[in-house]
């Protein structure tokens, strides 16, 4: 197969405009949060399967490409109100920029760990946009507000959440961003100020998404907030999340 | 001593983490563990302090096989110390203040990581634990900004905040990546040391990295601590608890003057940079302090006034004075959260008794009413222009008798003289029978105070920096062309004299221009719209966010 139908191919599992599209088409048509998730696991690992299998030389090009469509989706992000198409967005941002990672060179394993440590926490919010969904009718930011009065355990691991997904110390997507920006600075300065504005963005829309959810008066609709076994549960992962993001930054700092 | 670093670090840590355990079952005992935890805490750091004081080494502790490091050298030492300090009074009084509130637990949970998050960046020994403290400082400040979540606005403002510390945490993070590049190492201590040993080693991109890594530095520090143009945040976020204003106030705004004090060895060598710095802070310090001037909510004025306090902060690493900038910190850190702490005790008092004595200051700084019998005017201007300035080169011959010959100590002095003549000016303007009672106040007052700033800023500068050649290196990077230097002192000094004469004369006569009142109203304008700063910010917000959703209309929100 040519490069550049392989290029094109493996544009839509590691995405560059406009194969990003794709996946945003399918994954809103996803009603199921368990699908949801899995979709959001499995798909960048396909798109690096492809590249990794391969002799594929990957162009310059294509790295600039990448870095648009990350910084294209972290701007159009800003704007989204409804937790999974934001899921989405943020996951088309984060997984343009392996390709980074693939054309620096980096091992197999390490970028396949990149790809779990960015996807982890947008699994988590999936699943807690489920638990929205199924309390209020729909995960809409600016809706109902009043999350943090209304259900205070729910926001507390939402909040973490949401900062994990943004790249937040310390988790893995942090430790992914700053050594993504030591590798490109010196020999690409351009290349790291885009990287250093969709980290800016990201916390932008990060922000919105929590003011938009937890922010108000607590809600006059009866909810149930998350019990003691579904906080130890998501507690756990949160923490396994942070030790692994740990790990990754000793690993590759 | 290792174990003893360690301690001091994690203890807030511990804090939080079984609060946020034990929440439930400790109920409103939560606040009184995290007190016992901060007190702890602080006596450990106090004898950390007082065994640096006495001449013991510089500690460090690298944490397991990581490239993290505790580094507890003066500055360390003395920062932790200081903010163990002003997060224990903050503690203290948020126990009955924040009572009422619901999440009473969860407040003292933010409160204890920000004060190991502010711990870990002033003891960081590598960039990368001083990036991850400096990003979590932003990120906690914010949701202890928006602790009353059934505020917009709380939030509104909290976001400002957030959002003008992410854009000062990217110069930092590029700084690091350039230095580790650079050197091959993230320890602090290393690459200082290569620094010192060979400046001008690495080139980026033309320039030299010392004077990049400087400016990208500064650029970090502007943002963190309200300089012009990336200071909208400060003003606008009082709709937090008082507690944490106090806090953000008394502690964490000072950060960027931390931060050029731990790269003191790379300002050392980027003179540009310090001067560029200088002007920053002078900028500030001068527009925070009209803006506050002009303000009719008091709270803004507060906020307007650290901002101020900051950019003369940044103004003196500006000038070499980079010891200075840590006493200013303290000293203001201190004053500020006073008044943020007790602003609840005035408001009641004025409650219980809204007979404010019209006194001599009252009439004066209230009604607006100067003095009517006036003393010779030539002999009073002699004597506001020269007793500031025979106190003040008196006070430093004290200390050290070539202090004249750095050019940052006479800057210095150049404010010290334009505050002393300003505060006598001002005594003499008030309604008072006994005109010469109030001054030899104000003078004896002002000696105190000259007395108090030099003799603990010296002591500052011999615990900070003991190395004469280092503190000589500062002040001699920061120095300017001579000429240049004396024509700005001399232009400077004409136009504060010229506008205090002015002044005199205006209201000596009742004069008033009247074809230039509409200038001065358009001017007042001008301020209080903040120089429209704000409504350029939100518009260019508002214009990004309208990008973004067409785009999202035109690609049908994939």
């Amino acid at each position: 197969m040519p490069d550049l139908m392989y290029i094109l191919l493996a544009g839509i599992f590691l995405p560059l405009f406009p194969m990003s599209m794709v996946f945003n088409a399918i994954f809103d048509k996803v009603k199921y949060a368990w699908l949801r998730a899995l979709l959001i696991i499995a798909w960048p690992l396909v798109g690096l399967l492809l590249v990794l299998n391969s002799d594929l030389v990957i162009p310059h090009w294509v790295m600039t490409l990448a870095l648009g469509t990350s910084l294209l989706y972290a701007l159009r992000l800003l704007t989204l109100r409804e937790v999974n198409q934001w899921s989405g967005f943020l996951a088309t941002s984060l997984w343009g920029l392996l390709w980074l990672t693939l054309f620096q060179g980096d091992s197999a394993v390490l970028i396949i760990w990149f790809a779990i440590g960015m996807s982890l926490p947008l699994v988590l919010l999936v699943l807690l946009s489920a638990f929205l969904e199924k309390q209020f009718g729909a995960a809409y930011t600016d809706l109902y507000g009043g999350l943090a009065r209304t259900v205070p355990r729910f926001t507390a691991i939402l909040i973490t959440v949401i900062m994990a997904a943004v790249a937040t110390p310390l988790f893995p997507t942090f430790f992914i961003m700053f050594d993504m920006v030591v590798e490109t600075v010196s020999v690409m300065p351009l290349y790291a100020m885009a990287l250093l504005l969709i980290w800016l963005l990201w916390s932008w829309a990060g922000a919105r998404l929590v003011q938009g959810l937890i922010v108000g008066r607590q809600s006059k609709v009866k909810v149930v907030d998350f019990g003691g076994p579904t906080i130890g549960f998501y507690s756990i992962v949160i923490l396994a999340l942070a030790f692994s993001g740990i790990y990754m930054g000793m690993v590759i700092l | 001593m290792e174990q003893l670093i360690l301690l001091v670090a994690v203890l807030p840590l511990i804090s939080a983490v079984l609060i946020q355990l034990f929440d439930r079952p400790l109920g409103r005992s939560t606040a009184r563990f995290s007190v016992a935890i901060t007190t702890l805490s602080f006596l450990l750091s106090a004898v950390l302090l007082l065994a640096a004081l006495t001449g013991e080494e510089s500690q460090s502790l690298q944490l397991g096989n990581s490239s993290a490091i505790l580094l507890f050298d003066p500055l360390g030492t003395l920062l932790a110390t200081i903010i163990l300090g002003i997060s224990l009074i903050v503690h203290l009084y948020s126990v009955r203040y924040m009572a009422e509130e619901a999440a009473y637990g969860q407040f003292f949970v933010l409160l204890d990581l920000m004060t190991a998050a502010l711990l870990f960046m002033v003891i960081a020994g590598d960039l990368i634990t001083l990036v991850i403290a400096w990003y979590l400082v932003g990120v906690l400040l914010y949701f202890l900004l928006g602790q009353d979540t059934r505020s917009q606005t709380a939030y509104r403002f909290a976001f400002w905040t957030l959002i003008t510390y992410r854009i000062g945490d990217l110069p930092l993070i590029l700084a690091a990546a350039l230095l580790y590049n650079a050197y091959d190492t993230w320890s602090l201590t290393v690459i200082f040391n290569q620094i010192v040993a060979n400046p001008d080693a690495h080139q980026f991109l033309g320039f030299s990295l010392t004077d990049v890594v400087a400016a990208l530095v500064g650029l970090a520090a502007f943002a963190r601590s309200a300089q012009f143009l990336l200071h909208t945040w400060l003003p606008y976020t009082m709709d937090g608890p008082t507690p944490v204003s106090a806090l953000m106030h008394a502690g964490i705004v000072n950060a960027g003057g931390f931060l050029i004090n731990r790269f003191a060895p790379v300002f050392a060598n980027s003179g540009d940079v310090l001067n560029m710095i200088f002007i920053v802070g002078l900028l500030t310090a001068i527009l925070g302090s009209v803006l506050m001037l002009t303000q009719n909510d008091i709270k803004k004025a507060l906020g307007y006034s650290t901002m101020g306090q900051m950019g003369f902060m940044i103004m003196e690493c500006g000038i070499g004075a980079f010891s200075l900038a840590i006493y200013h910190m303290f000293a203001h850190g201190v004053f500020k959260g006073t008044m943020f702490l007790s602003a609840g005790s005035v408001i009641n008092n004025a409650r219980d008794n809204d007979g404010i004595p019209k006194d001599e200051l009252y009439t004066f700084a209230v009604e607006k009413q100067p003095n009517k019998a006036r003393k010779p005017w030539l002999l009073m201007a002699a004597i506001t222009l020269a007793v500031p300035l025979v106190v003040l080169v008196l006070a430093h011959l004290l200390i050290a008798e070539d202090y004249f010959q750095k050019q940052g100590a006479v800057i210095l002095l150049f404010f010290g003289w334009v505050t002393g003549a300003q505060l006598i000016f001002a005594t003499y303007r008030m309604r008072t029978q006994n005109i010469w009672r109030m001054v030899g106040l104000s003078v004896l007052s002002l000696v105190v105070v000259v007395l108090g700033y030099v003799f603990i800023s010296h002591a500052f500068d011999l615990f900070l920096y003991p190395d004469p050649a280092f503190r000589a290196q500062l002040y001699t990077a920061a120095t300017i062309d001579i000429l240049r230097f004396d024509v700005l002192v001399a232009i400077t000094a004409l136009i504060i004299v010229s506008g205090w004469g002015i002044t005199y004369y205006s209201e000596q006569n009742g004069y008033r221009r009247q074809k230039n009142k509409h200038l001065w109203l358009n001017f007042y304008a001008l301020i209080s719209r903040e120089f429209y700063i704000t409504d350029i910010y939100t518009r260019l917000a508002r214009l990004i966010l309208s990008i973004s959703a067409r785009l999202n209309i035109w690609m049908r929100w994939l």
